[in-house]
Formats: C-alpha cells, sequence, structure tokens
C-alpha cells in the first residue's frame, strides 16, 4: 500500500518534506517513526488524514501520515 | 530559610524564611524571619506572596499599599537544573477586572540574578509604601546575614534596561541585576513595564542577552516605587552536586522533559520557536491581530528561512543544559556571527512580526530589541498594537494615533518608541482599556484584562481560568492542538485537574522547562528537595499545595470583582468564527457554556473552603 508521509519542522532535516513510501498491510504508525529514526521525545503529534492518531495506529492504503515535532510554551 | 525541621507538609512553621520590609514612609528596613504557614509559604513564590496580596484590600494598583514583593523559590539557587528563578509580585496595573479593580499578579524570570539573591540569604524583599527620589536597593551578604541599603539612583534615570545593568555592574562585582527600562520609568502611561534580570552571558559579553519577568506590568509597580534596580551582591555557593541531583539533571536534559527544547545541533528541538512550523500546519499561528488567513505568509518566520539571512546561536542560563535560547546574530560573508540582535522565543517573535503584519527577520529583531531595552511585556506590547492595526483597517477614514496599519513597519516601530515613552498611554495603558475607549471591544485579545500571548484563543478555551497570564499559568493550550482533545471531559479535566499544575513551577524556582509537561510533582522534584534540602515531601503533598495556591489566586481574582461572565474568550471568536483553522471547533458558545458550568461546579465548593 502506498503512504503519503509528510514531516514537519526539524523533521525535514536530512529527511524530506513530503514523499511516497509503500508499505505492507498491517503497517503501523511506529514503523514509518523507526524507519525514519524520529526520536521519540521529539514526536509530538501524529496526523492521519489530518486528524489527530497515535503511533499504534495502523494505516491503510492512500493515508497521509503528517508527523510534528512537540511544541511546549512560549 | 532555617530548617528546623524535614517535614515541611507536617510541620511547616519549623521552616522559616528571611524577609526584609523595605518601608518608605517611615524609612525602617526590617529583617525578620517568618515561620512558613503552610507548604505554599516553604515553596515559595506566588505560593507564598499571594497569601500576603490577599490580606491587603487594594483598589488601585497605583497606591503605597500596595506592596512590590520580590522572592525566591526553594530550589532557587541549588543545583538542580534550570533552578534560577526569581518571582515579582503586586497588584497589578494592567490586569484588571471590568469593576477596575487591579488583580494580584505575578512574574517570573530567569537569569543569574535569582541566585545572587538568595545566596545574599534573603528568601524575599517587600517594598511598602514609594521612595520619593530615585533609588535602587543594594542586597548584599554581610557576616551577620543579608543586609538590604537603598542607593540614591538618579546617574539611572532615562537608560535602557542593558544599560542600566552595564553601569551597575562598573560598580559591583561578583552581583547580578534586576532593573527596569524607560517604560518602567513612565509608569504613569505604561502599565505593562517589564523587569529585566541579568545573566552571565550579558555581564561577559556586554551585549543585551538578558532574562524578563514580564507579564502583568510588575516594572511598571517598580518605577511608580521610584526603584529603579535591585543589586544582589553574594558569593557564589552552589553545592557540589549529589549523586541524586546530578541523575535529576542529566534526566531533565537527556529524558523526555526538555528534550525538545534543546538546540537542533544536539539533537533537540530548537527551543520554542519550533511551534511555528508546528501551529501552521493547522492554520493556527496568529496572523494580523489572531486572524490567521490559511495562508503560508507565518512560514517566512520559520527558523528554516530565517537561518538562511542570520545566525542562530543556542545559548543558555548559567550552567542550564536546555540551552533553549536562540539568539539571532548577523551573518557574516563566511557564514560566523556578526552583532547580535535579538532573542526570538515564540511568543515575542509572533506577537511582534506575524501577528502586527510583519513577515521580516530583520525588522521583528529591530521591534524585539527595542521591547526588551525599553523593558516592555513584548505580549502586552505587541497585543495591544495589534488591536490598534485592527481598529485602523475597519477605520481607514478615521484611524488612531500615527494611522499604523498592518506591515506598516515604520509607523509600528514609532508607535513603540512613544509608547516607551510614555506619550501613548493609549497603547501603554493595554488592550482592554483602549477597546473600551473606541466602543469595539469584540477584537481585543485580552482576558480578564491580560493580552494572550501567540497561541489562538479558537485552540484554548483554558484561557478563561489562568491566574497569571495565558499560557504560562494554565498548561492547556496543547490540549488541542498537541494532545487532539475536542472532548468536554477532557477539558474540564485539563482545566481543573491536570494543567493548572503548571503553576507549581512559580512557587519552587524552577523553569517551566525543567518538565513542562508533568509539572513538579514528580519524584525528581522529591528527589531534588531531599538531595539539596533534606526534606521529605512527597509528590502528593507538592499536588495539594500548588493546587491550593492556584485556588488562591482564582479566589483572589473573584474577590477584585470579577464576574464570572470576564472568564471567557475575546468576543470575535464565535461572533466571527474563523474557517482557516483546521481544528475542531471547540469554542463555539454552547461547548463553552457548558465548560463554564463544569467548572465552577468543580471550583465553586474548593474555593468555599479554602
Ligand atoms: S530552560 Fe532556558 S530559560 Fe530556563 S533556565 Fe534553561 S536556558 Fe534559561
Amino acid at each position: 500500500m502506498n503512504v503519503t508521509i509528510k514531516l514537519v519542522g526539524i523533521f525535514q532535516i536530512s529527511r524530506f518534506k513530503e514523499a511516497v513510501h509503500e508499505y505492507p498491510s498491517g503497517t503501523r504508525v511506529r514503523d514509518l517513526v523507526d524507519e525514519l529514526r524520529i526520536s521519540g521525545p521529539l514526536l509530538g503529534i501524529v496526523l492521519i488524514n489530518d486528524i489527530h492518531a497515535c503511533v499504534e495506529d495502523l494505516l491503510n492504503d492512500g493515508d497521509t501520515v503528517c508527523l510534528l515535532p512537540f511544541i511546549d510554551g512560549g | 530559610m532555617k530548617y528546623l525541621t524535614s517535614d515541611p507538609a507536617g510541620e511547616p512553621s519549623s521552616i522559616l524564611y528571611s524577609r526584609c520590609t523595605v518601608d518608605f514612609k517611615s524609612g525602617k528596613v526590617q529583617m525578620e524571619d517568618i515561620p512558613c504557614r503552610n507548604l505554599e509559604d516553604v515553596l515559595g513564590g506566588f505560593g507564598r506572596s499571594f497569601q500576603i496580596l490577599a490580606e491587603r484590600n487594594i483598589s488601585q494598583a497605583y497606591c503605597g499599599e500596595n506592596p512590590l514583593i520580590v522572592n525566591t523559590g526553594l530550589l532557587t539557587g541549588s543545583s538542580a537544573m534550570t533552578g534560577m528563578r526569581t518571582y515579582f509580585s503586586g497588584y497589578s496595573p494592567v490586569k484588571e477586572s471590568k469593576k477596575g479593580l487591579p488583580a494580584a499578579m505575578w512574574s517570573a524570570g530567569s537569569g543569574n540574578f535569582g541566585n545572587k539573591f538568595k545566596w545574599t540569604g534573603l528568601d524575599e524583599l517587600v517594598f511598602e509604601g514609594c521612595s520619593p527620589n530615585p533609588v535602587y536597593a543594594l542586597i548584599r551578604e554581610t557576616a551577620e546575614g543579608p543586609l538590604v541599603e537603598l542607593k540614591p539612583a538618579d546617574h539611572l534615570l532615562g537608560l535602557s534596561t542593558h544599560d542600566k545593568i552595564m553601569a551597575l555592574q562598573k560598580e559591583y562585582d561578583n552581583a547580578h541585576f534586576a532593573a527596569i527600562g524607560q517604560a518602567g520609568e513612565q509608569w504613569e502611561n505604561v502599565y505593562f513595564g517589564a523587569v529585566t534580570l541579568s545573566t552571565d552571558n550579558q555581564l561577559k559579553s556586554g551585549t543585551d542577552k538578558m532574562r524578563f519577568a514580564g507579564r502583568g506590568g510588575m516594572g511598571s509597580l517598580m518605577g511608580y516605587k521610584n526603584i529603579l534596580a535591585l543589586v544582589a551582591q553574594s558569593s557564589d555557593k552552589l553545592k557540589p552536586l549529589t549523586p541524586a541531583v546530578k541523575a535529576v539533571n542529566i534526566n531533565v536534559v537527556k529524558g523526555g522533559g526538555a528534550a525538545r527544547l534543546q538546540p537542533i545541533s544536539r539533537g533537540g528541538g530548537g527551543g520554542t520557536w519550533a511551534a511555528y512550523d508546528v501551529l501552521q500546519v493547522f492554520h493556527a499561528v496568529p496572523v494580523n491581530n489572531f486572524r490567521p488567513q490559511g495562508n503560508d505568509l507565518p512560514e517566512k518566520l520559520f527558523r528554516s528561512q530565517v537561518e538562511q539571512q542570520f545566525h542562530i546561536k543556542s545559548e543558555a542560563c548559567h550552567r542550564c543544559g536546555i540551552t533553549c535560547h536562540n539568539n539571532v546574530y548577523e551573518m557574516k560573508e563566511d557564514g560566523s556571527p556578526g552583532e547580535f540582535l535579538a532573542k526570538f522565543d515564540y511568543e515575542p517573535l509572533n506577537l511582534l512580526s506575524t501577528n502586527i503584519g510583519i513577515h521580516d527577520a530583520g525588522l521583528a529583531t529591530q521591534l524585539i530589541h527595542l521591547s526588551d531595552n525599553y523593558g516592555m511585556d513584548s505580549i502586552s506590547l505587541g497585543v495591544t498594537i495589534s488591536y490598534l492595526l485592527s481598529y485602523n483597517e475597519r477605520h481607514p477614514e478615521q484611524p488612531l494615533l500615527n494611522g499604523a496599519t498592518f506591515g506598516d513597519f515604520e509607523k509600528i516601530k514609532e508607535l513603540v518608541e512613544q509608547t516607551a515613552q510614555g506619550k501613548l498611554p493609549e497603547i501603554g495603558r493595554g488592550s482592554k482599556r483602549l477597546s473600551e475607549s473606541t466602543g469595539e471591544t469584540s477584537y481585543a485579545y485580552h482576558v480578564k484584562g491580560l493580552e494572550l500571548p501567540a497561541y489562538q484563543p479558537e485552540t484554548n478555551p483554558g484561557y478563561a481560568w489562568a491566574i497569571a497570564g495565558g499560557h504560562m499559568s494554565m498548561g492547556t493550550y496543547g490540549l488541542l492542538t498537541r494532545e487532539g482533545k475536542s472532548d468536554l471531559e477532557s477539558w474540564v479535566h485539563g482545566i481543573t485537574q491536570t494543567k493548572l499544575q503548571i503553576v507549581g513551577f512559580d512557587m519552587i524556582g524552577l523553569c517551566k522547562f525543567f518538565d513542562i509537561t508533568k509539572g513538579i510533582c514528580t519524584q525528581m522534584v522529591v528527589d531534588c528537595l531531599k538531595s539539596e534540602l533534606n526534606l521529605d515531601v512527597t509528590a502528593e503533598n507538592i499536588a495539594a499545595a500548588v493546587r491550593r495556591a492556584f485556588l488562591r489566586g482564582l479566589a483572589l481574582e473573584l474577590r477584585q470583582g470579577y464576574e464570572k461572565s470576564e472568564y471567557t474568550l475575546p468576543a470575535e471568536v464565535w461572533e466571527r468564527p474563523n474557517p482557516n483553522i483546521k481544528l475542531p471547533n471547540i469554542t463555539n458558545p454552547e461547548f463553552f457554556a457548558e465548560l463554564q458550568k463544569r467548572i465552577w461546579d468543580i471550583f465553586e465548593p474548593e474555593l468555599a473552603r479554602l
């Protein structure tokens, strides 16, 4: 299945802004995060098709996953 | 502090704090050791100062009976990372109820002043009345204990915050400084003057890398009292790092706690500036007076854009491994740093750039630099100016003041300078008063008289219950955006239980970035208190004390005339819902009305028992 991955802010450094990757069915957000070596404490928000989700969620063909860094106060 | 027990929750009166009261009316300077009434007193900060303020009936901020209370927290001056906070409390010139009564406020800042203050042996300094002449207070350690003296300060009059500190540094070695700028001196027409705190970096480099206790106009209250600066002079008394505190500090830096605020070069998130990129995904970066337009304008202030033109250096307060400051320098041809321009934190940056229609980092550094050096709260200043610009956009035929509009840098700069010089009370007295004078209050972005920080109110109904400013005294600003919570239960729980705990940091002397998500009711804090001070206290006891302190703040607001109807958001939020914000609408009138009911149902019985 094809999944569009969008990375925000610092996650783009040495990676990409947006890309389509192919995964086997049963892939979870966590698998993408591990594959991209995104650090756990820095990952703040996961969106699947613009809806808040979590790293354990299963992905479907055609999904768009957006990974955003944590934000903290001013 | 004198510790005659190791049980601060059970025997608070066996812990005494050292207070100095300077009474300008009688000319007396009195030193006392005061027994703590409760754990809140022991923890310090606003937990203690609000109990003092609650004993006063104050109907206007600028009166002799309104004290200025300067204090620290238990872990200020300790080897716990970020333990360097100073707190300034009093009835606020800027935050007021619709009845016109001033609200109690505190403001907190880092820098190294708090450490030095604590190391003099003093825990609290209270100024009563007003000095007839400009003075500064010298607090120093002596063999007999802390000593406070008043010194003439005419030579400091008219200097910027940074220049006051530099002038005092020439006179005092081994010292750190707190100072107001010209804005605080113009207290009659500037209600949101800030107090600036010196940093080691500033004193060593001679550049204006300061920290601020900005919110609520404590710098204006200081100016009213004719106190231009404080000097804390003492030897350094940092204890050797114990294994327990070392473990905590490593956890703060490397664990989840503050990793995200660390410099990008160390694998961190790069400080609060990162919020620009994140909020832009939801089109929730404030633009033109809190009206995001659903376009890419905010991206011009993304770090990745700015660092193409400027050199950005990660720097820190003294010995803090979090290193959250993003200092912006000119970039020389070889890419190395040139002149220091300004520090980019999310709030001041947004409110003095994108939210006033300025999308140029160089221009933003100029406005931040002016605000810092004149000594103003950049949040109140930026939001009051954005209100004015919004008014002028709506009334092109009869604009106010110099007719500035969004993005007109030269005119906005003129507004900033004239406000600081006391020439524009329309802006200097804040957005509540300005909007009441125009009769157009719906788009004045304040809650309870205090301007909102740079998180859209549509994303944070919790603002209404913040007791000392929107994001730092109610930690709900990420509940929708970050945690995706749009149901009533989560918001009731957040506001009344978990997220109010953020105020604990403004008691104990630690910076919020020590562990902003978990607060101070953690094993890390328990371990620090045991190791540094031999105090046995549980996380549950700390949580209960923080809750009582928060509720006392709420009770104090109600006593100062706030009606329940004032626990609300700017009306534009529901009168003109913004279709560009890509998040569930949790600020519609129905949701908010239910939220209000549920929250007061929980708070009211507790307030009655206080
Ligand atoms: S977290 Fe930032 S503001 Fe707080 S003490 Fe460390 S460097 Fe200073």
